[in-house]
């Protein structure tokens, strides 16, 4: 069993609900997840992505990943931190979907990236990603967590750096 | 006077019909660029607005080139079709007379594996580098439909007792004969 | 949950599999070919004393795999015996790949979520069946008046 960090269980409580995801908006399934993101009855808001947010818990891939863009999903999750987590959300980031036959799709993300949860759906309804990520939620707050970045004075060349040791 | 009327006057080596609800000039090949550049010069067909340009592999000899010309003034249009056999897929460059053409030819090449001599541009428009050539093309095989079995291929006759024959074997929907 | 669908809406299929007789239609329509149907034949006595063996089809297998499947909804026009339904359910999100292939328990459970039938248009013609039920019953009635 894990020993108790009562510093970890504090943060874990006042995080478990701010996640911050980032939507690969690809297709279709793009516009159910901007839908999501309005909701109102679960804390939910948008903020401009800037492309290097250290703190991106989750990356949704919302739509069809053609052969064409997927060396710029995984440069995407490349860039991201380690603890991200992958949501694969609607059938053709699922498998492929509609489109499974087809000579330029790549049939589901997790052909490329390794995904953390698969949300049904052609489109899924806008309930069905908030519901998926409540149940990443524990998972992705407590990881990152653990990941969170932490300034340490620089003494020399070396700069500063995470918890990890890798430089920030 | 009529659109097909007009058109044989301005097109006289071409054979007009109609295709699909559309008045179709079918034009031979080596007068392709000049056809397409008299639609659009003409004063009544006014072909000046450069709709698309398709190619179709239904016919066994060859490869079909069509071309919508469109007149905003006058709302009509007209289709332009050539053809090309299979073992000489090539047809002359449109960009000449429509510079935006080329995007279409550029598309139609990678899909299709037609030639168009005397394009600026024959770079692939949307395929990646590296990926199955020609997928456009009738015997172009769909991976994924042969790696996995067809769901619909089983049948409970195929096991048990009963004695019935099973019914004859079926191909899945949309898959050629 | 956070709101429920509405009721008509096309959340999942629900399988009710006493009207299913494995014709194998659903499994070759789906675009997708994301139904697994499996089944075997059984013999059942003949109806009459010396009659034929009747030749029955038993299902073993029923699956759907949601993450290929697109909600069209081919499946459930085509079932000749209405054994197909939409349900306002959602399928519930996975985390592991295989998660997503539902099998007849599960869809026989989303049975449950399927909504009543809407009621039939007053204005409508009756249909076919009941006119021939009706012819039926008159043939049955002048023989017997006989």
């Amino acid at each position: 069993m894990e020993p108790v960090r009562p510093a970890a269980l504090v943060l874990d409580r006042g995080r478990r609900w701010s996640l911050t995801v980032v939507n690969v908006g690809l297709a279709c399934c793009a516009v159910e997840a901007m839908v999501a993101s309005l909701s109102t009855t679960t804390p939910a808001g948008t903020v401009p992505y800037a492309g290097d947010d250290r703190s991106v818990d989750v990356l949704v891939i919302s739509g069809t990943v053609t052969d064409k863009l997927a060396p710029l999903v995984r440069q995407l999750h490349a860039a991201s931190p380690g603890s991200v987590k992958v949501l694969s959300f609607g059938a053709c980031a699922n498998s492929g979907g509609p489109y499974w036959d087809s000579y330029s799709v790549t049939k589901g993300v997790d052909q490329l990236l390794p995904v953390d949860a698969w949300v049904p759906g052609c489109p899924p309804r806008p309930e069905a990603l908030l519901d998926a990520l409540e149940a990443l939620a524990p998972a992705a707050a407590g990881e990152r967590v653990l990941d969170a970045p932490l300034v340490r004075p620089s003494a020399g060349a070396v700069g500063p750096q995470d918890l990890r040791g890798r430089p920030l | 006077m009529t659109l097909a009327g007009r058109l044989a006057e301005v097109l006289p080596a071409a054979a007009v019909g109609e295709a699909h609800g559309v008045v179709t000039a079918d034009v031979p090949r080596e007068q392709w660029v000049a056809a397409v550049a008299a639609v659009r010069d003409d004063e009544l067909l006014d072909g000046t607005f450069f709709d698309h340009l398709v190619v179709v592999d239904q016919s066994p000899g060859g490869f079909d080139v069509m071309v919508r010309l469109w007149s905003v003034a006058g709302r009509r249009g007209v289709h332009l079709r050539t053809s090309c056999p299979r073992d000489d897929a090539s047809v002359p460059s449109l960009a000449t007379v429509f510079s935006g053409a080329s995007w279409h030819e550029r598309h139609a090449a990678e899909m299709f594996g037609v030639a168009f001599p005397g394009t600026p541009d024959d770079r692939p428009l949307l395929l990646p580098p590296g990926g199955i050539p020609h997928p456009l093309r009738k015997e172009h095989v769909l991976a994924a439909r042969v790696e996995h079995s067809w769901p619909g291929a089983e049948d409970p006759a195929y096991h048990g007792e009963g004695g019935r024959p099973p019914r004859r074997r079926l191909r899945p929907p949309g898959a050629p004969a | 949950m956070t709101g429920a669908p509405p009721p008509r809406s096309r959340g999942t299929i629900g399988l009710l599999e006493e009207n299913c007789t494995v014709c194998m239609l659903c499994a070759r329509e789906c675009p997708d070919w994301c139904l697994s149907v499996e089944g075997h034949t059984e013999l059942a006595p003949p109806v009459r004393a010396g009659g034929r063996p009747r030749v029955r089809n038993v299902l073993d297998r029923f699956a759907i795999d949601f993450s290929l499947c697109m909600y069209c909804g081919i499946c459930i026009e085509v079932c000749p015996f209405d054994a197909l339904f939409w349900a306002p359910e959602l399928v519930p999100a996975e985390q592991a790949h295989d998660g997503l292939v539902e099998e007849r328990e599960a869809l026989r459970a989303w049975m449950r979520d399927v909504p009543p039938p809407p009621a039939l248009d007053p204005l409508a013609e009756p249909p076919e069946e009941a006119a021939a039920a009706a012819r039926l019953d008159a043939v049955a009635a002048s023989r017997e008046a006989r």
